[in-house]
């Protein structure tokens, strides 16, 4: 499942990635924060075109699998409503040693972000709310199918 | 054909909506729905879209029964 409705559960995610071939684990976790461009932010919702979502986050997954040696990799994001301080998005690699796994985890997360069909609507302390457009690689690229990662 | 629109342009579009007049394809669907709603213009130029679940070019040729997505920038995480 890498779209969850219920809030990530991170402890059992992180429980079901040990592997006794991996010498180490990366769990990177995208949380709520409080403010965004100097705004008090008082929650998120979050909300996905499930089908194509699966979909890609199966692909970026398996892209990983074939460029890293990974004993484990696994992402999952949540949908809904997020509080501060909960966790939209995880992801957890483990491999023989660390260099993969930190590599892989980072490549997988800034696909996800970039890639994937989820969207983020910021609800701010003041009753006004955005949607947010964290990729607008396209402004710099001029074409919405190139990205570039490392910003 | 049934067009579904997503997060951001939500505020211009109903959620699904069936299109009304003919179109031969996603530049021309892009078109009639830029006419309809012109502030949505530079939102749409910046979206992604896809028919029957696979991403597809602006040049794609539609066909009766497709079913169209209209996906904006990526903001998750």
């Amino acid at each position: 499942m890498f779209i969850s409705e219920q809030p990530l559960d991170i402890v059992g995610l992180l429980a079901s990635a040990h592997h006794p071939k991996a010498g180490a684990l990366v769990l990177f976790s995208g949380e709520v924060r409080n403010h965004n461009l100097g705004r008090e932010v008082d929650y998120l919702e979050y909300e996905a075109y499930i089908p194509m979502a699966s979909k890609l986050i199966r692909q970026i997954l398996d892209a990983a699998n074939a460029k890293w040696p990974l004993n484990i990799a696994i992402a999952q994001h949540r949908i809904g409503k997020v509080a501060v301080g909960e966790s939209a998005v995880v992801v957890i690699t483990a491999s023989p040693h660390r260099r993969e796994a930190y590599e892989a985890n980072r490549y997988i997360i800034d696909r996800i972000k970039h890639e994937v069909p989820i969207w983020k609507c910021e609800f701010f302390s003041d009753g006004s709310k955005k949607w947010g457009g964290n990729c607008n690689c396209h402004e710099v690229t001029g074409d919405v199918n190139k990205h570039i990662y490392d910003v | 054909m049934k067009v579904q629109v997503f997060a951001g342009l939500k505020e211009y579009f109903e959620p699904t909506f069936e299109l009304e007049k003919d179109v031969q394809s996603i530049d021309g669907l892009k078109r009639q729905l830029i006419r309809l709603r012109p502030s949505s213009a530079a939102l749409l130029e910046s979206c992604r879209f896809a028919v029957n679940d696979d991403f597809v070019d602006v040049d794609y040729e539609l066909n009766e029964g497709d079913t169209i997505v209209i996906l904006p920038p990526s903001s998750g995480g």
